[in-house]
Protein backbone atom coordinates (compact mmCIF):
# COMPACT_ATOMS: atom_id res chain seq x y z
CA UNK A 1 0.00 0.00 0.00
CA UNK A 2 2.05 2.87 -1.44
CA UNK A 3 -0.52 5.45 0.55
CA UNK A 4 0.75 4.25 3.77
CA UNK A 5 4.08 4.75 2.79
CA UNK A 6 3.66 8.43 1.91
CA UNK A 7 1.00 8.45 5.00
CA UNK A 8 4.02 7.44 7.00
CA UNK A 9 6.33 9.75 6.02
CA UNK A 10 3.90 13.02 6.07
CA UNK A 11 2.87 11.89 9.68
CA UNK A 12 6.84 11.74 10.28
CA UNK A 13 6.97 15.28 8.84
CA UNK A 14 4.18 16.50 10.87
CA UNK A 15 5.25 15.44 14.22
CA UNK A 16 9.00 16.20 13.75
CA UNK A 17 7.58 19.87 13.12
CA UNK A 18 7.71 22.06 15.61
CA UNK A 19 4.21 23.39 15.14
CA UNK A 20 2.36 20.57 16.38
CA UNK A 21 4.40 20.04 19.73
CA UNK A 22 3.95 23.98 19.80
CA UNK A 23 0.29 22.92 19.48
CA UNK A 24 0.28 20.32 22.09
CA UNK A 25 1.65 22.74 24.48
CA UNK A 26 -0.68 25.35 23.89
CA UNK A 27 -3.50 22.79 24.35
CA UNK A 28 -2.16 22.34 27.93
CA UNK A 29 -1.44 25.40 28.63
CA UNK A 30 -5.07 26.80 27.75
CA UNK A 31 -6.74 23.64 29.58
CA UNK A 32 -4.63 24.14 32.84
CA UNK A 33 -5.83 27.75 32.15
CA UNK A 34 -9.36 27.25 32.49
CA UNK A 35 -8.98 25.88 35.87
CA UNK A 36 -8.15 29.51 36.60
CA UNK A 37 -11.33 30.54 35.60
CA UNK A 38 -13.53 27.99 37.36
CA UNK A 39 -13.57 30.07 40.81
CA UNK A 40 -15.42 32.68 38.61
CA UNK A 41 -18.14 29.63 36.44
CA UNK A 42 -20.10 30.12 39.64
CA UNK A 43 -21.01 26.24 39.70
CA UNK A 44 -20.54 25.80 36.10
CA UNK A 45 -16.87 24.26 36.42
CA UNK A 46 -17.38 21.19 34.56
CA UNK A 47 -19.55 22.66 31.74
CA UNK A 48 -16.83 25.46 31.61
CA UNK A 49 -13.82 22.91 31.46
CA UNK A 50 -15.40 20.84 29.00
CA UNK A 51 -16.59 23.17 26.35
CA UNK A 52 -12.97 25.31 26.29
CA UNK A 53 -11.25 21.83 26.34
CA UNK A 54 -13.32 20.67 23.38
CA UNK A 55 -13.33 23.63 21.75
CA UNK A 56 -9.34 24.23 22.21
CA UNK A 57 -9.18 20.78 20.74
CA UNK A 58 -10.63 21.76 17.14
CA UNK A 59 -9.67 24.99 17.23
CA UNK A 60 -6.20 23.67 17.43
CA UNK A 61 -6.47 21.12 15.17
CA UNK A 62 -7.68 23.72 12.74
CA UNK A 63 -4.59 25.84 13.36
CA UNK A 64 -2.56 22.66 12.69
CA UNK A 65 -4.23 22.34 8.84
CA UNK A 66 -3.97 26.06 8.32
CA UNK A 67 -0.25 25.80 8.95
CA UNK A 68 0.47 22.29 7.93
CA UNK A 69 -2.41 21.06 5.87
CA UNK A 70 -2.56 24.09 2.92
CA UNK A 71 0.66 23.75 2.30
CA UNK A 72 1.02 19.97 2.14
CA UNK A 73 1.33 20.10 -1.56
CA UNK A 74 2.34 23.51 -2.05
CA UNK A 75 5.34 22.64 0.30
CA UNK A 76 6.77 19.40 -1.64
CA UNK A 77 6.01 21.44 -5.11
CA UNK A 78 8.12 24.39 -4.27
CA UNK A 79 11.10 22.67 -2.45
CA UNK A 80 10.88 20.24 -5.31
CA UNK A 81 10.01 16.96 -3.11
CA UNK A 82 7.29 15.94 -5.17
CA UNK A 83 9.65 15.12 -7.69
CA UNK A 84 11.39 12.00 -5.43
CA UNK A 85 7.78 10.60 -5.21
CA UNK A 86 5.98 10.96 -8.54
CA UNK A 87 9.23 10.07 -10.81
CA UNK A 88 8.15 6.47 -8.95
CA UNK A 89 5.34 4.13 -9.72
CA UNK A 90 3.21 6.21 -7.54
CA UNK A 91 -0.58 7.13 -8.92
CA UNK A 92 -1.22 10.82 -8.28
CA UNK A 93 -4.47 9.87 -6.29
CA UNK A 94 -2.60 7.81 -4.02
CA UNK A 95 0.12 10.37 -3.53
CA UNK A 96 -2.70 12.96 -2.54
CA UNK A 97 -4.94 9.79 0.00
CA UNK A 98 -1.12 9.10 1.52
CA UNK A 99 -0.51 13.16 2.06
CA UNK A 100 -4.46 13.06 3.49
CA UNK A 101 -3.98 10.02 5.98
CA UNK A 102 -0.18 11.42 7.04
CA UNK A 103 -1.59 14.84 8.57
CA UNK A 104 -5.17 13.44 9.34
CA UNK A 105 -3.26 10.50 11.43
CA UNK A 106 -0.90 13.36 13.25
CA UNK A 107 -4.29 15.03 13.77
CA UNK A 108 -6.16 12.29 15.64
CA UNK A 109 -3.06 12.02 17.60
CA UNK A 110 -2.82 15.13 18.74
CA UNK A 111 -6.96 15.31 19.51
CA UNK A 112 -6.58 12.01 21.69
CA UNK A 113 -3.49 13.32 23.78
CA UNK A 114 -5.42 16.80 24.59
CA UNK A 115 -8.45 14.43 25.20
CA UNK A 116 -6.84 12.31 27.22
CA UNK A 117 -5.54 15.81 29.35
CA UNK A 118 -8.91 16.92 29.47
CA UNK A 119 -9.95 13.97 30.85
CA UNK A 120 -7.13 14.04 33.16
CA UNK A 121 -7.78 17.52 34.20
CA UNK A 122 -11.01 17.31 35.39
CA UNK A 123 -10.86 14.17 37.04
CA UNK A 124 -8.32 15.27 39.02
CA UNK A 125 -10.22 18.36 39.86
CA UNK A 126 -12.74 16.71 41.10
CA UNK A 127 -15.49 17.98 38.40
CA UNK A 128 -16.59 14.26 37.18
CA UNK A 129 -14.54 12.53 34.22
CA UNK A 130 -17.82 11.76 31.98
CA UNK A 131 -14.88 9.59 29.68
CA UNK A 132 -17.80 8.31 27.10
CA UNK A 133 -18.68 11.85 26.63
CA UNK A 134 -14.87 12.85 26.24
CA UNK A 135 -14.39 9.89 23.71
CA UNK A 136 -17.00 10.25 21.76
CA UNK A 137 -16.32 14.12 21.38
CA UNK A 138 -12.73 13.58 20.59
CA UNK A 139 -13.64 11.14 18.07
CA UNK A 140 -16.40 13.64 16.49
CA UNK A 141 -13.62 16.64 16.74
CA UNK A 142 -11.00 14.14 14.96
CA UNK A 143 -13.72 13.33 12.44
CA UNK A 144 -14.06 17.29 11.64
CA UNK A 145 -9.91 17.72 11.47
CA UNK A 146 -10.32 14.77 8.73
CA UNK A 147 -12.91 16.42 6.84
CA UNK A 148 -11.14 19.46 7.44
CA UNK A 149 -7.55 18.04 6.27
CA UNK A 150 -9.50 16.74 2.82
CA UNK A 151 -10.32 20.15 1.69
CA UNK A 152 -7.56 21.61 2.62
CA UNK A 153 -5.50 19.26 0.64
CA UNK A 154 -7.81 20.05 -2.91
CA UNK A 155 -6.81 23.42 -2.24
CA UNK A 156 -3.07 22.80 -1.74
CA UNK A 157 -3.52 21.16 -4.89
CA UNK A 158 -4.10 23.68 -7.11
CA UNK A 159 -3.50 26.67 -5.38
CA UNK A 160 -0.86 28.84 -3.19
CA UNK A 161 -0.54 27.74 0.38
CA UNK A 162 -1.49 31.44 1.50
CA UNK A 163 -4.80 31.37 -0.82
CA UNK A 164 -5.45 27.39 0.35
CA UNK A 165 -5.87 28.61 4.25
CA UNK A 166 -7.81 31.39 2.69
CA UNK A 167 -10.49 29.03 0.82
CA UNK A 168 -10.01 26.53 3.80
CA UNK A 169 -10.65 28.78 6.92
CA UNK A 170 -13.84 30.17 4.45
CA UNK A 171 -14.85 26.96 3.88
CA UNK A 172 -14.62 26.06 7.77
CA UNK A 173 -16.71 29.17 8.82
CA UNK A 174 -19.19 28.45 6.30
CA UNK A 175 -19.71 24.86 7.13
CA UNK A 176 -20.36 25.78 10.68
CA UNK A 177 -23.11 27.45 9.71
CA UNK A 178 -24.54 25.27 7.21
CA UNK A 179 -27.70 24.51 8.74
CA UNK A 180 -28.62 28.08 9.53
CA UNK A 181 -27.89 28.53 5.35
CA UNK A 182 -30.21 26.00 4.62
CA UNK A 183 -32.33 27.91 6.77
CA UNK A 184 -32.03 31.29 5.33
CA UNK A 185 -32.01 29.81 1.85
CA UNK A 186 -35.61 29.15 2.68
CA UNK A 187 -36.83 32.75 2.87
CA UNK A 188 -35.56 33.60 -0.85
CA UNK A 189 -37.69 32.69 -3.96
CA UNK A 190 -37.14 29.35 -5.59
CA UNK A 191 -34.27 29.64 -7.87
CA UNK A 192 -32.19 31.62 -5.54
CA UNK A 193 -32.86 29.62 -2.42
CA UNK A 194 -31.97 26.71 -4.81
CA UNK A 195 -28.47 27.74 -5.10
CA UNK A 196 -28.49 28.66 -1.58
CA UNK A 197 -29.67 25.39 -0.79
CA UNK A 198 -27.14 23.93 -3.27
CA UNK A 199 -24.15 25.50 -1.45
CA UNK A 200 -24.82 24.38 1.55
CA UNK A 201 -25.14 20.72 0.43
CA UNK A 202 -22.06 21.27 -0.67
CA UNK A 203 -20.06 22.85 2.06
CA UNK A 204 -19.34 20.70 4.83
CA UNK A 205 -21.47 19.86 7.39
CA UNK A 206 -19.81 20.77 10.69
CA UNK A 207 -22.26 20.71 12.76
CA UNK A 208 -22.98 17.15 12.51
CA UNK A 209 -19.57 16.71 14.33
CA UNK A 210 -20.36 18.95 17.41
CA UNK A 211 -21.25 17.45 20.75
CA UNK A 212 -20.34 19.78 22.87
CA UNK A 213 -23.41 20.95 24.23
CA UNK A 214 -23.85 17.50 24.72
CA UNK A 215 -21.04 16.68 26.45
CA UNK A 216 -20.96 19.74 28.58
CA UNK A 217 -23.85 18.44 30.25
CA UNK A 218 -21.83 15.31 30.69
CA UNK A 219 -24.54 13.51 28.61
CA UNK A 220 -23.37 10.70 25.46
CA UNK A 221 -24.67 11.36 22.10
CA UNK A 222 -26.15 7.66 20.40
CA UNK A 223 -24.43 5.78 18.39
CA UNK A 224 -26.72 6.51 15.26
CA UNK A 225 -25.01 10.26 15.62
CA UNK A 226 -21.50 8.77 15.69
CA UNK A 227 -22.76 6.60 12.71
CA UNK A 228 -23.97 8.68 10.56
CA UNK A 229 -21.35 11.34 11.50
CA UNK A 230 -18.42 8.54 10.40
CA UNK A 231 -20.04 7.61 7.19
CA UNK A 232 -20.65 11.57 6.56
CA UNK A 233 -16.75 12.05 6.63
CA UNK A 234 -16.38 9.44 4.87
CA UNK A 235 -17.86 9.93 2.07
CA UNK A 236 -17.19 13.54 2.24
CA UNK A 237 -13.65 12.87 2.13
CA UNK A 238 -13.88 10.30 -0.73
CA UNK A 239 -15.82 13.27 -3.03
CA UNK A 240 -13.50 15.45 -1.93
CA UNK A 241 -10.49 13.46 -2.71
CA UNK A 242 -11.56 12.73 -5.84
CA UNK A 243 -11.71 16.62 -6.90
CA UNK A 244 -8.97 16.69 -5.70
CA UNK A 245 -7.12 13.63 -7.65
CA UNK A 246 -9.02 15.44 -10.75
CA UNK A 247 -7.61 18.48 -10.31
CA UNK A 248 -4.07 17.25 -9.51
CA UNK A 249 -4.05 14.99 -12.44
CA UNK A 250 -3.27 16.64 -15.20
CA UNK A 251 -0.65 19.39 -13.45
CA UNK A 252 3.00 19.65 -14.41
CA UNK A 253 5.37 20.21 -11.65
CA UNK A 254 7.40 23.23 -13.00
CA UNK B 1 33.03 15.22 2.93
CA UNK B 2 34.69 16.51 -0.12
CA UNK B 3 36.21 13.05 -1.30
CA UNK B 4 35.06 10.79 -3.71
CA UNK B 5 30.87 10.10 -4.08
CA UNK B 6 32.12 6.34 -4.11
CA UNK B 7 35.00 4.89 -2.27
CA UNK B 8 38.08 3.19 -4.04
CA UNK B 9 37.24 0.11 -2.55
CA UNK B 10 33.61 0.17 -3.52
CA UNK B 11 34.35 1.17 -7.30
CA UNK B 12 35.96 -1.89 -8.55
CA UNK B 13 32.91 -4.28 -8.23
CA UNK B 14 29.29 -3.92 -7.89
CA UNK B 15 27.93 -4.92 -4.90
CA UNK B 16 26.96 -7.64 -3.33
CA UNK B 17 22.85 -6.14 -3.52
CA UNK B 18 23.54 -5.34 -7.39
CA UNK B 19 22.69 -8.45 -10.17
CA UNK B 20 23.88 -7.89 -13.41
CA UNK B 21 21.20 -7.36 -15.76
CA UNK B 22 20.79 -9.59 -18.84
CA UNK B 23 22.15 -7.38 -21.55
CA UNK B 24 20.14 -6.69 -25.19
CA UNK B 25 16.69 -7.57 -24.01
CA UNK B 26 13.22 -6.83 -26.07
CA UNK B 27 13.20 -3.40 -27.78
CA UNK B 28 14.89 0.17 -27.12
CA UNK B 29 14.94 1.28 -22.95
CA UNK B 30 13.16 4.60 -24.01
CA UNK B 31 11.38 5.40 -26.99
CA UNK B 32 9.62 8.64 -27.73
CA UNK B 33 6.95 8.60 -30.93
CA UNK B 34 6.26 12.86 -31.62
CA UNK B 35 6.55 13.49 -28.40
CA UNK B 36 6.13 16.93 -27.37
CA UNK B 37 5.26 19.68 -24.78
CA UNK B 38 3.57 22.98 -25.25
CA UNK B 39 2.85 25.21 -21.88
CA UNK B 40 -0.27 27.96 -22.22
CA UNK B 41 0.14 31.00 -20.15
CA UNK B 42 -2.51 31.16 -17.69
CA UNK B 43 -3.86 34.92 -18.42
CA UNK B 44 -2.30 35.58 -22.00
CA UNK B 45 -3.05 32.18 -23.24
CA UNK B 46 0.15 32.38 -25.06
CA UNK B 47 1.53 29.12 -26.16
CA UNK B 48 5.33 28.70 -25.40
CA UNK B 49 6.62 24.96 -27.31
CA UNK B 50 9.14 23.50 -24.56
CA UNK B 51 9.49 20.53 -26.93
CA UNK B 52 8.57 19.79 -30.71
CA UNK B 53 8.26 16.55 -32.13
CA UNK B 54 10.69 14.29 -30.33
CA UNK B 55 11.49 10.88 -31.78
CA UNK B 56 14.24 8.94 -30.04
CA UNK B 57 15.46 5.75 -29.32
CA UNK B 58 18.09 4.90 -26.76
CA UNK B 59 18.69 1.50 -26.50
CA UNK B 60 19.38 -1.11 -23.63
CA UNK B 61 22.58 -0.77 -22.10
CA UNK B 62 23.78 2.15 -24.04
CA UNK B 63 24.90 5.35 -22.09
CA UNK B 64 22.86 8.02 -24.12
CA UNK B 65 23.98 11.63 -23.44
CA UNK B 66 21.32 14.49 -23.65
CA UNK B 67 22.87 17.88 -24.92
CA UNK B 68 21.26 21.08 -25.28
CA UNK B 69 21.52 24.96 -24.20
CA UNK B 70 19.91 25.92 -21.57
CA UNK B 71 15.83 25.78 -22.56
CA UNK B 72 16.72 23.36 -25.56
CA UNK B 73 14.55 21.31 -23.94
CA UNK B 74 16.44 18.20 -22.16
CA UNK B 75 15.04 18.90 -18.72
CA UNK B 76 11.78 19.36 -20.27
CA UNK B 77 12.00 15.60 -22.00
CA UNK B 78 13.56 13.78 -18.86
CA UNK B 79 10.42 15.00 -16.94
CA UNK B 80 8.05 13.69 -19.70
CA UNK B 81 9.78 10.50 -19.09
CA UNK B 82 9.32 10.11 -15.62
CA UNK B 83 5.60 11.43 -15.37
CA UNK B 84 6.59 14.93 -14.01
CA UNK B 85 5.17 16.78 -16.82
CA UNK B 86 2.22 15.51 -19.07
CA UNK B 87 2.56 15.75 -23.08
CA UNK B 88 0.97 17.54 -25.49
CA UNK B 89 1.57 15.41 -28.26
CA UNK B 90 2.93 12.08 -29.00
CA UNK B 91 3.76 9.10 -27.03
CA UNK B 92 6.94 7.62 -25.08
CA UNK B 93 7.90 4.17 -23.29
CA UNK B 94 10.13 2.86 -20.98
CA UNK B 95 11.13 -0.14 -21.01
CA UNK B 96 8.52 -1.17 -23.15
CA UNK B 97 5.69 0.58 -21.16
CA UNK B 98 3.62 3.59 -21.80
CA UNK B 99 4.35 6.57 -19.66
CA UNK B 100 1.47 7.38 -18.79
CA UNK B 101 1.35 4.12 -17.21
CA UNK B 102 2.45 4.13 -13.86
CA UNK B 103 4.39 0.87 -13.83
CA UNK B 104 6.44 2.22 -16.40
CA UNK B 105 8.38 4.45 -13.67
CA UNK B 106 8.61 1.13 -11.42
CA UNK B 107 12.28 0.02 -13.45
CA UNK B 108 14.00 3.58 -13.50
CA UNK B 109 15.73 5.56 -11.01
CA UNK B 110 15.52 9.64 -11.64
CA UNK B 111 18.16 11.86 -10.38
CA UNK B 112 16.62 15.37 -10.77
CA UNK B 113 18.77 18.55 -11.39
CA UNK B 114 19.42 20.19 -8.04
CA UNK B 115 17.60 17.02 -6.27
CA UNK B 116 15.58 18.28 -3.01
CA UNK B 117 14.88 16.20 0.05
CA UNK B 118 12.86 15.96 3.11
CA UNK B 119 14.82 17.80 6.21
CA UNK B 120 13.57 15.75 8.29
CA UNK B 121 14.46 12.68 7.53
CA UNK B 122 18.15 11.05 7.63
CA UNK B 123 19.84 9.42 4.67
CA UNK B 124 18.66 6.02 5.94
CA UNK B 125 14.77 7.06 6.34
CA UNK B 126 15.33 8.51 2.81
CA UNK B 127 16.97 6.15 1.30
CA UNK B 128 14.67 3.01 2.99
CA UNK B 129 11.46 5.64 2.02
CA UNK B 130 12.76 6.16 -1.77
CA UNK B 131 12.99 2.08 -1.93
CA UNK B 132 9.67 1.73 -0.74
CA UNK B 133 8.46 3.60 -3.05
CA UNK B 134 10.00 1.53 -5.40
CA UNK B 135 8.06 -1.36 -4.45
CA UNK B 136 10.44 -2.90 -2.33
CA UNK B 137 9.51 -4.94 1.38
CA UNK B 138 10.80 -3.06 4.37
CA UNK B 139 13.08 -4.99 5.53
CA UNK B 140 14.65 -5.60 2.07
CA UNK B 141 14.18 -1.59 1.74
CA UNK B 142 16.49 -1.21 5.26
CA UNK B 143 19.21 -3.28 3.93
CA UNK B 144 19.49 -1.68 0.84
CA UNK B 145 19.35 1.71 2.39
CA UNK B 146 22.45 0.86 4.70
CA UNK B 147 24.25 -0.67 1.56
CA UNK B 148 23.44 1.91 -0.49
CA UNK B 149 24.74 4.64 2.28
CA UNK B 150 28.49 2.84 2.35
CA UNK B 151 28.61 2.53 -1.17
CA UNK B 152 28.54 6.28 -1.93
CA UNK B 153 30.26 7.01 1.23
CA UNK B 154 28.07 7.84 3.34
CA UNK B 155 28.76 5.35 6.23
CA UNK B 156 28.46 7.29 9.71
CA UNK B 157 26.38 9.68 8.49
CA UNK B 158 22.76 7.69 8.82
CA UNK B 159 21.74 9.62 11.88
CA UNK B 160 22.35 12.98 10.08
CA UNK B 161 19.19 14.40 9.14
CA UNK B 162 19.26 15.92 5.42
CA UNK B 163 19.35 19.75 6.03
CA UNK B 164 22.84 18.97 7.33
CA UNK B 165 24.53 17.58 4.50
CA UNK B 166 26.32 19.28 2.35
CA UNK B 167 25.45 20.25 -1.12
CA UNK B 168 27.85 17.39 -2.41
CA UNK B 169 26.51 14.97 0.21
CA UNK B 170 23.02 15.50 -1.03
CA UNK B 171 24.45 14.71 -4.59
CA UNK B 172 25.31 11.73 -3.58
CA UNK B 173 22.54 10.44 -1.71
CA UNK B 174 20.17 11.54 -4.49
CA UNK B 175 22.08 8.87 -6.42
CA UNK B 176 21.82 6.14 -4.04
CA UNK B 177 18.13 7.01 -4.00
CA UNK B 178 17.82 6.72 -7.63
CA UNK B 179 19.66 3.53 -7.92
CA UNK B 180 18.12 1.91 -4.27
CA UNK B 181 16.20 -0.43 -5.90
CA UNK B 182 18.51 -1.60 -9.03
CA UNK B 183 16.97 -0.14 -11.44
CA UNK B 184 17.36 -1.20 -15.62
CA UNK B 185 16.86 2.44 -16.96
CA UNK B 186 18.92 5.47 -14.74
CA UNK B 187 17.72 8.93 -15.88
CA UNK B 188 19.56 11.78 -14.75
CA UNK B 189 19.47 15.39 -15.21
CA UNK B 190 22.91 17.25 -15.14
CA UNK B 191 23.97 14.69 -12.46
CA UNK B 192 27.46 16.40 -12.61
CA UNK B 193 25.90 20.13 -11.89
CA UNK B 194 27.78 21.40 -9.37
CA UNK B 195 30.41 19.06 -8.58
CA UNK B 196 34.27 19.21 -7.96
CA UNK B 197 36.39 17.28 -10.51
CA UNK B 198 36.33 14.15 -7.88
CA UNK B 199 32.72 14.54 -7.00
CA UNK B 200 32.19 14.75 -11.37
CA UNK B 201 34.91 11.39 -11.82
CA UNK B 202 33.25 9.29 -9.25
CA UNK B 203 29.87 10.16 -11.18
CA UNK B 204 31.04 9.36 -14.47
CA UNK B 205 32.47 6.16 -12.84
CA UNK B 206 29.10 5.18 -11.24
CA UNK B 207 27.82 5.56 -14.94
CA UNK B 208 30.25 3.66 -16.11
CA UNK B 209 29.74 0.86 -13.42
CA UNK B 210 26.18 0.42 -14.06
CA UNK B 211 26.67 0.26 -18.19
CA UNK B 212 28.78 -2.54 -17.35
CA UNK B 213 25.89 -4.25 -15.16
CA UNK B 214 23.63 -3.52 -18.71
CA UNK B 215 21.51 -0.34 -17.14
CA UNK B 216 20.89 2.17 -19.68
CA UNK B 217 21.98 5.60 -18.43
CA UNK B 218 20.29 8.57 -20.25
CA UNK B 219 21.82 11.82 -18.98
CA UNK B 220 21.60 15.38 -19.60
CA UNK B 221 24.69 17.38 -19.08
CA UNK B 222 26.61 20.51 -20.14
CA UNK B 223 29.86 18.66 -18.88
CA UNK B 224 31.21 17.97 -22.17
CA UNK B 225 34.49 16.76 -21.76
CA UNK B 226 32.28 14.08 -19.53
CA UNK B 227 30.06 13.40 -21.78
CA UNK B 228 32.65 12.76 -24.56
CA UNK B 229 34.25 10.45 -22.50
CA UNK B 230 31.12 8.16 -20.93
CA UNK B 231 28.73 8.12 -24.07
CA UNK B 232 28.23 5.72 -26.71
CA UNK B 233 25.94 8.07 -28.36
CA UNK B 234 24.15 11.78 -27.72
CA UNK B 235 21.68 13.81 -28.71
CA UNK B 236 21.85 17.47 -29.43
CA UNK B 237 18.64 19.11 -28.84
CA UNK B 238 18.43 22.98 -29.99
CA UNK B 239 15.18 25.44 -29.52
CA UNK B 240 12.75 22.62 -28.52
CA UNK B 241 13.70 20.44 -31.55
CA UNK B 242 15.97 17.17 -31.75
CA UNK B 243 19.02 18.44 -34.48
CA UNK B 244 20.96 14.78 -34.09
CA UNK B 245 21.33 11.93 -32.80
CA UNK B 246 25.50 10.01 -33.52
CA UNK B 247 27.94 8.54 -31.70
CA UNK B 248 30.39 11.26 -30.35
CA UNK B 249 32.97 10.18 -32.66
CA UNK B 250 30.92 10.83 -35.75
CA UNK B 251 29.95 14.56 -34.28
CA UNK B 252 33.80 15.11 -33.98
CA UNK B 253 34.15 13.25 -37.03
CA UNK B 254 32.32 15.40 -39.14
CA UNK B 255 34.08 18.51 -37.97
CA UNK B 256 36.80 20.20 -39.93
CA UNK B 257 40.40 18.90 -39.63
CA UNK B 258 43.30 21.14 -39.51
CA UNK B 259 46.78 20.68 -39.44
CA UNK B 260 48.91 21.71 -37.10
CA UNK B 261 52.86 22.15 -37.65
CA UNK B 262 55.03 23.08 -34.39
CA UNK B 263 58.67 24.48 -35.53
CA UNK B 264 61.60 26.14 -33.91
CA UNK B 265 63.84 27.85 -35.86
CA UNK B 266 61.48 30.28 -37.95
CA UNK B 267 63.32 33.24 -37.03
CA UNK B 268 62.45 35.77 -39.59
CA UNK B 269 61.27 33.83 -42.60
CA UNK B 270 58.47 35.12 -44.47
CA UNK B 271 55.94 32.80 -45.65
CA UNK B 272 55.17 32.95 -49.62
CA UNK B 273 52.35 34.95 -50.23
CA UNK B 274 50.27 32.34 -51.97
CA UNK B 275 49.64 30.67 -48.10
CA UNK B 276 48.11 33.07 -46.89
CA UNK B 277 44.63 32.24 -45.75
CA UNK B 278 46.22 28.76 -45.71
CA UNK B 279 48.27 29.10 -43.38
CA UNK B 280 47.89 30.89 -39.89
CA UNK B 281 50.89 31.94 -38.02
CA UNK B 282 51.18 31.61 -34.15
CA UNK B 283 54.38 32.24 -32.39
CA UNK B 284 55.03 31.15 -29.08
CA UNK B 285 57.68 31.83 -26.90
CA UNK B 286 60.44 28.49 -28.15
CA UNK B 287 58.15 27.95 -30.97
CA UNK B 288 56.18 28.65 -33.66
CA UNK B 289 53.06 27.15 -34.73
CA UNK B 290 51.43 26.82 -38.23
CA UNK B 291 47.71 25.89 -38.59
CA UNK B 292 46.66 24.58 -42.07
CA UNK B 293 43.04 24.70 -42.92
CA UNK B 294 43.05 21.39 -44.45
CA UNK B 295 46.28 18.49 -45.57
CA UNK B 296 46.09 19.05 -48.94
CA UNK B 297 49.27 21.44 -48.85
CA UNK B 298 50.82 19.94 -46.13
CA UNK B 299 53.46 18.00 -47.68
CA UNK B 300 54.51 20.67 -49.51
CA UNK B 301 54.64 23.02 -47.11
CA UNK B 302 56.63 21.01 -44.99
CA UNK B 303 58.91 20.85 -47.33
CA UNK B 304 59.29 24.49 -47.98
CA UNK B 305 59.70 24.39 -44.54
CA UNK B 306 62.35 22.10 -44.05
CA UNK B 307 63.99 23.66 -47.28
CA UNK B 308 64.65 26.78 -45.42
CA UNK B 309 66.24 25.24 -42.56
CA UNK B 310 63.15 25.18 -40.34
CA UNK B 311 63.18 22.42 -37.36
CA UNK B 312 59.89 20.44 -37.28
CA UNK B 313 58.95 19.42 -34.15
CA UNK B 314 55.71 17.70 -34.86
CA UNK B 315 52.72 17.26 -37.25
CA UNK B 316 49.22 16.85 -35.80
CA UNK B 317 46.10 16.48 -37.69
CA UNK B 318 43.28 18.17 -35.19
CA UNK B 319 39.87 17.32 -34.36
CA UNK B 320 37.56 20.10 -32.87
CA UNK B 321 36.02 19.22 -29.77
CA UNK B 322 32.26 18.52 -28.87
CA UNK B 323 32.35 21.03 -26.83
CA UNK B 324 33.67 23.37 -29.73
CA UNK B 325 30.98 22.20 -32.45
CA UNK B 326 28.00 21.89 -29.86
CA UNK B 327 29.22 25.70 -29.02
CA UNK B 328 29.07 26.11 -33.26
CA UNK B 329 25.90 24.71 -33.63
CA UNK B 330 24.44 26.61 -30.38
CA UNK B 331 25.78 29.72 -31.81
CA UNK B 332 23.45 29.59 -34.90
CA UNK B 333 25.31 27.33 -37.08
CA UNK B 334 24.85 24.22 -37.43
CA UNK B 335 25.31 20.06 -37.04
CA UNK B 336 24.83 18.30 -40.35
CA UNK B 337 21.47 18.18 -41.47
CA UNK B 338 19.14 16.82 -38.66
CA UNK B 339 19.19 12.89 -38.29
CA UNK B 340 16.68 11.54 -36.06
CA UNK B 341 16.76 7.97 -34.57
CA UNK B 342 16.52 6.08 -37.81
CA UNK B 343 20.71 6.98 -38.38
CA UNK B 344 21.60 5.10 -35.04
CA UNK B 345 24.75 3.28 -36.16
Amino acid sequence: MIQLIIAHNTFREATRDRVLAGVLVCGLVMMLATQLMTPLAMGESFRLTMDLGLTTISMLGMLVILMVGTNLVGKELEKRTIYNLLSRPIPRWAYLVGKWAGLSAALWAVAALLGLALFAIMAAGGLGAHPVAVAQSVYLAGLELTVMTAIAVLFSAFSTPVLSALYTMALYAVGQWSYDLRAFAENFPPALGGTLQAIANLVPNLPVFNMRTLAAEGMPTGVEHLGVATLYALVYVAGVLALATAVFESRDFK
Amino acid sequence: MQGSIIPMSLRAAAGPESTVLASGGDGPAVRTVGLGKHYRHPWTLRVTRGLEDLNLEVMRGEVFGYLGPNGAGKTTTLKLLCGLHRPSAGNAWLLGVPIHDEASRRRIGFLPEHPYFYDHLNGVEYLEFAARLSGLHAADARRRARHWMERVGLAGQEGRTLRKYSKGMLQRIGLAAALVHDPELLILDEPMSGLDPFGRRDVRDLILEQKARGVTVLFSSHILPDVEMICDRVAILLGGRLNRVATVGEIVASGAQTIEIRCTGVGVIALPPAWQGVLDRREHAHETVFVLADDSRTSEILQWLTGHGVQVRAVTPQRPTLEELFMQAAAGGSFAAPRLAEDRP
